[in-house]
């Protein structure tokens, strides 16, 4: 492997597309899963289209986009949990696809218990949670509250604990599909130094609809539309054209019907 | 070494190895895996079990309960003067009866249980699966170890009723994980196919619904299947409970080896079912994740 040349690139892509499969009617999918080799019986819908990009070693990546611009799945496809239909990815370093953990909370177990679930599915072993656990919990800051079933939290609560999960889970790359700077100002504060003293180390990929998030956090902004990379560079520069591009374009209804 | 490395949708792996050590990696791939995030197993594993038997004040003694309580229903329900398939056991005919029917239950239950919860398996974890890297193939693994649990309880309250009626077991309990370790993989390899297809169409669900009561009478569970006339006591065969049912009421009842036809066809069953699962739902794995 060309590693010795290439080192401090941890993610490239190169021609990158991601297409799912749109069926006209719901049981097409049968007919292409026995007939596939003849014809195909879908319209292909491309979420990501000509995707290039090459992530350095340190950096910090906000992503931002409309909804539906196929943001998230960029990240799903840099994970490794959809495979790209077009293109070539490769990954370098232990990548912790936290893209929304809060999501994978069960509602009816404890805190405690979902930190336990939650960093067995970040791969973390039985023994290293257990050690983590009083840190993640003083992180989290939310007290008694660790043994209440997550039910009873509040949104806050939940986010705090699922961003203290993913701030110990020891990655090289970390992705993330929510907001990261959550809670309440002295949380935002935690949070915030937490990832500065990350990006030392590791490098951060993240989604948000936040644009002081994206400023304050990253070293450089993506701006993705329509599944293509539109700008990317500094961060201000590409917030500034991308809050003009949404005061000028409207929200236009036919974003999501297939091409072609 | 890159983590990741994908090409026009393929995924690379490097590796230039001949076909007989390709099968071996194969072959051990699923038990690697097992092996690698055998924390994660146990920690959903955990969660599952709890989930069982949530907010009742009783919890764990009602999975005690039920298998006493069923084989208590068996014993009294022949109590009458039928005539008995069974009549050698040393439980004399009643009990004897009883416990034939509650082997062959135990048996059959722990396949319905993963028949009628494979399909869905994958549907229940879906956020799991769409929004970390999960590996979606211990799931099934998950599952069946969960279904062992409530098995190996029935198991142990069937031996401590045959021991109270007969004050002796035959010393051939001592085989039982040799067939119980098989007919796991074969459930394990069921669950694979099932929960790949259920991912697809929740067709899959509805079928095993519709199918597994009639399996209840295809498969020997209320009479011996050495009962069966000729050509349809080798076709039962096909049915690959039949002879996990034959083996299990050998060495637990009648305290005799099985015979060794029957229990290299159901090794085979179980390591075929095992592989094949694998492969279909390894095959499938990727387009799960964009269809669930």
């Amino acid at each position: 492997m060309s590693s010795s040349t290439s080192s401090d690139i941890v993610v490239r892509t190169k021609n990158l597309g991601k297409a799912y499969q749109l069926y006209a009617r719901r049981n097409d999918w049968l007919k292409q899963v026995l007939f596939g080799w003849w014809k195909s019986f879908f319209k292909p819908f491309w979420v990501l289209r000509d995707i290039d990009l090459e992530v350095q070693r340190g950096e910090s990546i906000g992503i931002l986009g409309r909804n539906g611009c196929g943001k998230s799945t960029l990240l799903q496809v840099i994970c490794g949990m959809t495979l790209p239909s077009h293109g070539e990815l490769r990954v370098t370093g232990r990548i912790a696809p936290v893209l929304a953990l809060g999501s994978t909370f069960d509602l009816e177990l404890s805190g405690r218990e979902n930190v336990m679930i939650g960093g067995a599915v970040l791969g973390l072993k039985r023994a290293e949670v257990l050690r983590k656990f009083s840190s993640i919990s003083e992180f989290a800051g939310i007290g008694d509250y660790m043994d209440q079933p997550v039910k009873h939290y509040s949104m806050g609560m939940r986010t705090r604990l699922a961003f203290s999960i993913c701030a110990h889970v020891e990655a090289e790359i970390l992705v993330v599909d929510e907001a990261l700077a959550v809670g309440d100002a002295a949380f935002q504060r935690k949070c915030l130094d937490w990832i500065d003293s990350f990006r030392k180390t590791g490098t951060l990929l993240f989604v948000s609809h936040s644009m002081a998030e994206v400023r304050r956090l990253c070293t450089r902004a993506i701006w993705i539309e329509e599944g293509r990379i539109r700008e990317q560079g500094d961060p201000s520069t590409v917030i500034r054209n991308y809050h003009r591009a949404l005061l000028v374009e409207k929200d236009d209804i036919h974003r999501f019907s297939a091409s072609e | 070494m890159p983590s990741v490395n994908v090409v026009n949708g393929k995924q690379i792996v490097v590796e230039n190895v001949g076909r007989s050590q390709r099968l071996v990696r194969f072959s051990a791939k699923p038990f690697v895996r097992m092996w690698h995030h055998q924390d994660l197993i146990a920690a959903i594993l955990r969660r599952e079990m709890s989930e069982r038997f949530k907010g009742s004040v009783a919890g764990w003694v009602w999975a005690v309960v039920a298998p006493l309580l069923a084989i208590a229903v068996y014993t009294f329900a022949f109590t009458t003067n039928i005539k008995l398939p069974l009549s050698e056991s040393a439980a004399g005919p009643r009990i004897g009866y009883a416990l034939f029917i509650f082997s062959g239950i135990i048996v059959f239950n722990f396949w319905s249980e993963m028949a009628f919860r494979a399909p869905m398996l994958l549907h229940e974890y879906t956020h799991f699966i769409k929004q970390t890297i999960f590996p979606s193939d211990m799931l099934a693994v998950i599952s069946t170890l969960r279904a062992t649990a409530y098995t190996l309880i029935s198991i142990v309250v069937m031996l401590l009723f045959q021991l109270a009626a007969t004050h002796t077991l035959p010393w051939t309990v001592v085989l039982i994980p040799l067939v119980f370790i098989p007919f796991m993989a074969f459930l394990i390899g069921m669950s694979w196919f099932l929960c790949a297809i259920g991912a697809f169409t929740r067709d899959a669900g509805y079928l095993m619904i519709n199918i597994v009561p009639l399996f209840m009478f295809a498969t020997p569970v209320f009479y011996p299947q050495s009962m069966l006339p000729p050509p349809w006591g080798l076709v039962s065969y096909l049915n690959a409970l039949t002879g996990y049912v034959e083996v299990m009421r050998d060495i637990v009842l009648l305290g005799k080896l099985p015979d060794w036809h029957v229990y290299v066809w159901t090794l085979f069953t179980s390591v075929f079912t095992f592989y094949f699962g694998y492969w279909f739902f390894d095959r499938y794995r990727n387009v799960i994740v964009d269809v669930i």
